[in-house]
């Protein structure tokens, strides 16, 4: 037993904080006293911890899930590179079940946290595009493995660079991505070809539509289409996100600057 | 007043009374005739057996239909109550938790009131078929106000529930601006809920409130009046909002000039537009949108 007690504290040996992730209140309690500064990273503040970053999404993969705190972290200032870190968390289920040393390094932002925090849509909004990608890509439409592609953000200057493919389904309508019969119809027109376009606040302004950027100097891992193409390089030339749901892997990812930050598997989730 | 008076003294006269006031008369008369009629005696005291018998069997008769009714009535209430939401709906609000810690719940509490109600309803109906009305206007006054005291209880508790309930949802409105002064928002459609409950139930047993009421005016004018002078501008946006969302002359991606400014539209909703030039994004008050006019750069 020792041994096994000796290996916790090589484990947590001198860290420079605590991250606990989605914590219950007794849990987060126990810790809040300890002279090692905790950090609650969770969908949602309900411990009412003083330094708190927020998931926006419960990230399967527990490295995703780490990287995105730490980033947050880092972002607000909490650790900087060179602090080491103990991150309690839950792999299997939802109840923290582990303990993990991660070293905080600036090659940790990958930009994850930015994808959420600092785009110029609402994070609540890219959240909800997520969602709708990830849950598309899970059941496909009617059983059939679907692409689909969603620019969000900068909606105005999205519209200039791309034109109609045919009439604008969602035209004089003044619906908004996250209500559950909006994430239906946006399913349904996924058969269509083209882009969906919605703005900062999660209006949905057009289906249909084709993206005209200029491809260059796009960074996108070879391999995939002109889908993929098409969507990363229009956040390139806006301050767009784009969130793309591949019809060949069925992975989601998501692009901003040009750059590709984050590829999910829906059937993880 | 005094009619009912009346009737009910004559009424009186072929009760009970009656024939208490006929035994020292029957007495007298045993008295003074020692040929006892003991036969008149005798009817009279049969007829005394019968008619209270007959009462006593009416009386707890009434009084049985009463509980009944009371139950039912109690069980209904309890029903219909649940099966409308209404403990969901009032979930969490101080009237509830504190009917919780005395072991029972606000629906139960009203069923309770509704069969106490109905009891006391049947109670009088049992006195006065029994022929009790000593001080009958006493009894008079207060079966007259007892339906009155009932919907004013019931009032009183709705008010409290409903405000409390109002406090709440104003509270989760709000929770997402974090201003520490904006508090006193819930506390206020709070207690405003609670005065309304609280005059009409006062006005229900008949208690002088003009003065509360010219106090209710005189503070729902101060809100309107208020309300008109804060909110003038964000009405008047939302009034050309609402034009500009039903007729849409411009949509996001367009680019447009609403006075000296130009740009393309980002965003628009009930109130404002987003237009974005090279380095500046614009927050447009729809007011001045439709004031200005709007053109289309093609």
């Amino acid at each position: 037993m020792a041994a096994l007690s000796e290996l916790l504290g090589d484990l947590v040996a001198d860290v420079d904080g605590l991250f606990l992730f989605t914590p219950s209140s007794s849990h987060y309690e126990q810790f809040a006293e300890t002279d090692v500064p905790t950090v609650v990273i969770a969908p949602e503040n309900t411990v009412e911890a003083e330094t708190f970053v927020e998931l926006p999404l419960q990230f399967q993969n527990v490295k995703d899930r780490i990287r995105f705190g730490v980033e947050g972290a880092m972002e607000q200032r909490i650790v900087e590179a060179g602090d080491t870190i103990a991150c309690n968390v839950g792999i299997f289920g939802g109840d923290p079940d582990s303990l993990v040393r991660v070293r905080v390094e600036e090659n940790m932002r990958s930009g994850i946290y930015d994808l959420f925090a600092n785009s110029r849509a609402d994070p609540g909004v890219i959240r909800d595009v997520f969602e709708v990608a990830i849950e598309l890509g899970k059941k496909g439409q009617k059983g059939e493995p679907v692409g689909a592609l969603f620019i969000v953000g900068d909606a105005g200057k999205v519209m200039n660079k791309s034109r109609p493919l045919s009439y604008n389904p969602f035209e004089k309508s003044h619906v908004y991505v996250g209500d559950p019969i909006v994430n239906v119809m946006l399913k349904e027109f996924s058969r269509l070809d083209g882009a969906f376009v919605i703005s900062d606040s999660g209006k949905i302004v057009s289906a249909y539509r084709y993206l005209e950027p200029s491809a260059e100097g796009v960074d996108i891992p070879k391999g995939l289409g002109a889908r993929h193409m098409a969507g990363g390089a229009i956040t390139r030339d806006t301050n767009a996100t784009a969130i793309v749901l591949s019809e060949s892997d069925g992975l989601v990812r998501a692009f901003k600057g040009g750059k590709m930050i984050l590829e999910i598997d829906p059937e993880a989730y | 007043m005094p009619g009912f008076a009346s009737a009910s003294l004559i009424h009186s006269s072929v009760g009970p009374a009656s024939t208490a006031a006929l035994t020292p008369e029957s007495a007298s008369a045993s008295v003074s005739a020692s040929a006892a009629p003991l036969q008149t005696v005798g009817g009279v005291v049969d007829d005394i057996v019968r008619i209270a018998g007959l009462r006593f069997l009416g009386v707890l008769a009434i009084l049985l239909l009463g509980l009944v009714l009371a139950y039912v009535a109690g069980t209904l209430v309890h029903r219909l109550l649940v099966s409308v939401g209404v403990p969901e709906a009032i979930e969490g609000t101080a009237f509830e938790r504190t009917a919780r810690d005395f072991d029972t719940s606000t629906v139960e509490i009203l069923s309770w009131l509704t069969r106490y109600f109905v009891l006391g309803i049947s109670i009088f109906a049992t006195l006065s078929f029994a022929g009790v009305n000593y001080a009958d206007r006493f009894w008079g006054l207060v079966i007259a106000i007892l339906p009155q005291l009932f919907i004013a209880i019931l009032v009183l508790i709705i008010g409290v529930v409903v405000g409390d309930k109002v406090e709440l949802l104003v509270a989760e409105r709000l929770r997402a601006v974090k201003l520490p002064q904006v508090n006193i928002l819930p506390a206020l459609a709070k207690y405003t809920v609670f005065f309304l409950a609280t005059l009409v139930a006062l006005s229900q047993v008949r208690v002088a409130t003009l003065a509360l009421i010219v106090l209710l005016a005189s503070y729902l004018l101060g809100l309107i009046v208020f309300g008109v002078v804060a909110f003038r501008d964000l009405l008047r946006s939302g009034a050309a909002g609402t034009y500009l969302l039903f007729t849409q002359p411009y949509s996001i991606g367009d680019e447009i000039v609403v006075g000296e400014v130009r740009g393309v539209v980002q965003e628009f909703d009930m109130f404002v537009t987003h237009v974005e030039s090279e380095d500046t994004e614009f927050v447009i008050p729809n007011a001045r949108v439709l004031d200005k006019g709007v053109g289309r750069v093609r």
